[in-house]
């Protein structure tokens, strides 16, 4: 790894950041993460990033809560056959509430397993590159290159307005998570 | 209608020149046909008295104007909702869509007295009072309450699209990079209006509804009939912007895929709390299993041949509009969101139905040329009454373009 360098460009505004992030992929710069003060729809929409998949796991979460719903109700209204109020065994319209009820609760804890998993949190470390500005009033970019390429991205950011790029070593590439897979 | 028909054109900024005539529904066939429909449905009410079908008449009368009432005044509410949680997605077309229905209530307000001919046949405690209930379901007393309470609901509605249709009120909806609030009027009528709403259609709930069958009682009775009232005016309102949509040239707020898509989320999220209410009622009514309580559940859901038209109305209010709406893409294609919101329109209107009809006829589904005209008559009467709203409502949707955003 030793050709590979990080650039990090600063941007003032979410404008001007959208414009970087864009220039750098028509380059087919991709192997880049940003830092952004606030959630910006724009930003993820230049970044390309794919639809969440914790969406998914709501959805199996939900419906693996129906069935343990209808698990629980019929399988213990089966095991301990009292007839109640003159209803049938299995009556279902009580038995709504509890599979509602469990969708809401196991969907609700898939969303949040599955968005710690999918976002890789809490992260002890922080990702290269980052700067306490970026939680305050600057956008960051930083850039994974190789040395050759260097130069080239370097001007792009520039031109694409950003206030300061600098150059830092890479860090041995495990411990850099791609932001685009979160 | 005489307050509201004042001609509070929008002197739109961007094209003044243009929005003073812009009527794009006013059309004097138009209005030609709806008047031959009022006619068809006085016609076919004179027809079904002459002919010996009173109490049928009567029935489709009192369906009829609580399906449009609702309409009316669940509208004026969701301008009031819309002001008390300061929506100002579709600029003022959203505004002036809601409160469009709003001029049916003076009319309403004067077709409810009209019941007072038919009482007889409708209030089955008029000719057979019930004992214990003598001091409230009584003609005198049921009259004053409610001819009182729709009164006021008159007056609030007619006084909030008044102060809703003023410069001010149309600027503040259309430039919501403006932080302030709604003006004063509307931040003290809007919620009023939205409590008094509550109050009043319970009421209407109770005595027009749940008094035919004068031994029956749900509490939650008034909050889902006025809580499908308020549906029915987001249906309605979807329904509108689809059908204006096209009329209106070719940029306007409701070719806008965000706006639509806010509207059928509307409808969505009311549909699902629909049934919600309806099955609160249900289950309670199922566990305690007294017959006073069941029978009401039981004839139409249980037997022919009323149980068809339940389930028909079910899967029109809910299931039909939480399986196509539920993604993104069909709330934002017009032919779908508007082809949905008819349905809820037609299901809360056989909903009302069959709350009312199976009280009076149970084991008959009465439903002939005397229902289809009289329904007839009212869909004219209703939409004459509102034309000069729509008409509000295309302006402000074809130049008080809301902001660009999300």
């Amino acid at each position: 790894m030793s050709g590979t360098v990080e650039i990090i460009a600063t941007f003032a505004g979410e404008e001007q950041c959208v414009g970087g992030i864009e220039a750098l992929r028509a380059a087919r710069a991709e192997d880049f993460h940003v830092f952004a003060p606030i959630p910006s729809e724009h930003i993820e929409k230049a970044i390309g990033r794919r639809r969440s998949p914790v969406r998914a796991f709501v959805l199996i979460g939900g419906i693996l809560g129906v069935l343990t719903g209808l698990a629980i109700t019929i399988g213990t209204s089966r095991e301990w056959n009292m007839v109640a109020g003159g209803k049938p065994i299995i009556s279902w319209p009580p038995f709504i509430i509890i599979c509602f009820e469990l969708m809401i609760l196991f969907g609700g804890i898939a969303a949040v397993l599955s968005f710690l998993l999918s976002a890789q949190v809490p992260a002890f470390e922080s990702l290269p590159g980052y700067s306490s500005r970026f939680c305050g009033d600057r956008f960051g970019v930083a850039v994974r290159c190789e040395e050759t390429e260097a130069q080239k991205i370097e001007s792009i950011l520039g031109v694409a307005g950003a206030e300061e790029v600098r150059r830092a070593q890479a860090q041995p590439s495990a411990a850099i998570v791609d932001l685009r897979d979160g | 209608m005489t307050a509201n028909s004042e001609p509070v054109r929008p002197a739109a900024p961007r094209a003044s020149r243009g929005a003073r005539g812009f009527a794009p529904l006013a059309g004097n066939s138009q209005r030609a046909v709806l008047a031959v429909l009022v006619a068809a449905g006085i016609a076919g009410f004179a027809a079904a008295l002459e002919r010996g079908e009173a109490a049928r008449a009567w029935q489709a009368y009192l369906v009829n104007l609580l399906f449009f009432l609702g309409v009316a005044q669940g509208g004026v509410v969701v301008a009031a909702a819309f002001y008390l949680t300061q929506a100002r997605w579709a600029g003022a077309a959203a505004f002036r869509l809601a409160e469009a229905f709003s001029g049916f209530l003076p009319l309403g307000f004067l077709l409810f007295w009209g019941l007072y001919f038919g009482r007889t046949l409708i209030f089955p405690w008029v000719l057979h009072p019930v004992a214990q209930k003598a001091a409230w379901l009584n003609t005198p007393f049921l009259f004053a309450r409610d001819g009182i309470g729709l009164l006021a609901m008159t007056l609030l509605s007619t006084w909030l699209v008044r102060v809703s249709r003023s410069r001010r009120a149309r600027a503040w909806a259309t430039d919501s990079s403006d932080i302030a609030m709604p003006p004063p009027a509307i931040r003290r009528l809007a919620p009023a209006l939205a409590l008094a709403f509550a109050a009043v259609y319970s009421l209407i709930a109770f005595d027009l509804v749940m008094s035919l069958a004068p031994v029956w009682h749900s509490t939650l009775f008034g909050a889902y009939f006025f809580a499908a009232s308020f549906l029915s005016a987001l249906a309605a309102m979807a329904l509108t912007a689809v059908i204006l949509r096209g009329r209106l040239g070719p940029a306007n707020a409701f070719t806008m895929p965000k706006v639509l898509h806010d509207l059928g989320k509307l409808v969505f999220a009311f549909s699902v709390f629909w049934i919600y209410l309806l099955f609160a009622q249900y289950i309670v009514i199922w566990y305690g299993d007294i017959p006073v309580e069941t029978f009401f559940i039981v004839q139409r859901v249980y037997y022919a041949p009323w149980a068809p038209l339940s389930y028909a109305a079910v899967i029109l209010i809910f299931v039909v509009p939480f399986v196509v709406l539920l993604g993104a893409r069909p709330k934002r294609t017009p032919p779908i969101l508007g082809a949905v919101a008819a349905g809820v329109l037609a299901g809360i209107w056989l909903e009302r139905y069959v709350l009312v009809v199976p009280s009076l006829s149970q084991h008959v589904v009465p439903f002939g040329w005397i229902e289809l005209l009289i329904s007839l008559g009212f869909l004219g009467g209703f939409v004459l009454c509102v034309i000069t709203g729509l008409n509000m409502a295309a302006a402000a949707a074809r130049w008080e373009l809301p902001a660009e955003g999300h």
